[in-house]
């Protein structure tokens, strides 16, 4: 009888240690991927026919949005470490961040100082259908004219990228990028 | 009676070893995979987007093209242009993108430009920068790709769909 009781008991117990160590696992690789940085990407293009011989083209029209350095801003050191110093952990100089940087936009030959008058000022002449033209690929069709952003010495990737993030907001399609690079920073 | 036990219990005993042994085996693969994609990344802080295409599904053979803060160049975890060391002669990142077009498997196609052939790469190429990294160093490597002996036209930008650097500013003050 005491027999029977024990395995009747013995019956009902279920074995946990498979699902534990099925859940343990399961948070491992949630927890992994929690650390993948989510990306995202802005298409660009640029000349194809830099270098080539000079040949007759036709002038296209271009709206010119300039990028200039407004205020400098300051450096933090969030991880420690300073100017030129490398991170013996990761064999990479220490990131800094910049606090207090802005900039300005001359859209064409207009002066703008925040991003919510640029995106105000880009969609309306993204709205002005005069401003289209004629779409090459698709005849008789037009198509919002391209964007050249010129980001200008003292400017950062965050400011260009910023810059076309806006002018995708504002609708317009084609992105590229111009303008003179300056001297290499430093040798100023 | 204890045969009819035993043998009732051998019946509902399932061994569950070789599953964990296969969910465990499952996971080193997917993690494998994860860390191998990750080697040709960098660690930065890429600036937000707020209205950019997720880089969902890239394409198989895009190189992906990082620069530090200091305007360093790294291909595949290799430094290929450093500004202290190289200064202005950008010929190693002009050699670095000659050599993705003849060994990294990129699509390409030819054209005819202002009269002569050009060897265009019709696959994209990937240029993540540090938000804080000077335009100058970034421009510098779009310049060379557009060089007809690298011929790169497609050129993705990398943004984050998130501000890192707002936590890590956030954590230390």
């Amino acid at each position: 009888m005491s027999d029977l009781l024990a395995a009747a008991q013995e019956e009902v117990k279920p074995d946990m240690t498979p699902m534990i160590d099925c859940v343990f696992l399961m948070i491992i690789f949630f927890i992994c991927i929690e650390f993948k940085v989510l990306e995202a990407k802005l298409p660009a293009y640029l000349p194809k026919d830099k270098g080539s011989q000079a040949t007759k083209v036709e002038p296209q029209e271009q709206l010119s949005l300039g990028v200039y350095e407004d205020s400098r801003g300051t450096q933090r050191f969030p991880n420690g470490g300073g100017p030129g110093l490398v991170n013996s952990q990761t064999q990479r100089p220490y990131r800094f961040a910049l606090q207090g940087h802005t900039i300005k936009w001359m859209v064409g030959p207009t002066l703008v100082t925040n991003s919510d008058d640029l995106l105000n000022q880009l969609k309306r002449i993204y709205n002005n259908r005069d401003t289209w033209q004629d779409d090459k690929e698709k005849p008789g069709q037009k198509k919002p004219m391209p964007v050249v952003i010129e980001p200008h010495p003292g400017t950062y990737y965050d400011d260009a990228a910023k810059t076309a993030d806006l002018v995708k907001a504002a609708g317009f399609g084609e992105i590229n990028f111009g303008g003179g690079l300056g001297q290499a920073p430093g040798k100023k | 009676m204890t045969d009819l036990k035993k043998e009732a219990q051998q019946t509902q005993e399932m061994d569950m070893t070789p599953m964990i042994d296969c969910v465990f085996l499952l996971m080193i693969f997917f993690v494998l995979i994860i860390d191998l994609s990750q080697t040709n990344l960098e660690d930065l802080i890429l600036p937000k987007a707020q209205y950019q295409q997720a880089d969902d599904s890239p394409p198989e053979n895009r190189p992906v093209i990082n620069l530090l803060q200091t305007g360093a160049v790294y291909y595949k975890g290799k430094m290929q242009y450093d500004p202290a060391v190289h200064g202005s002669d950008y010929s190693g990142i002009l050699r670095m993108l000659k050599l993705i077009k003849q060994t990294g498997n990129v699509k390409t196609k030819t054209e005819n430009l202002g009269g002569r052939d050009v060897e265009l790469v019709d696959d994209p190429i990937l240029l993540r920068a540090d938000k804080w990294t000077e335009w100058h160093f970034v421009g510098e490597v779009m310049k060379q790709c557009s060089q007809p002996e690298a011929a790169f036209w497609k050129v993705e930008l990398a943004m984050s769909e998130k501000d890192k650097e707002e936590a890590l500013l956030k954590g230390k003050n």
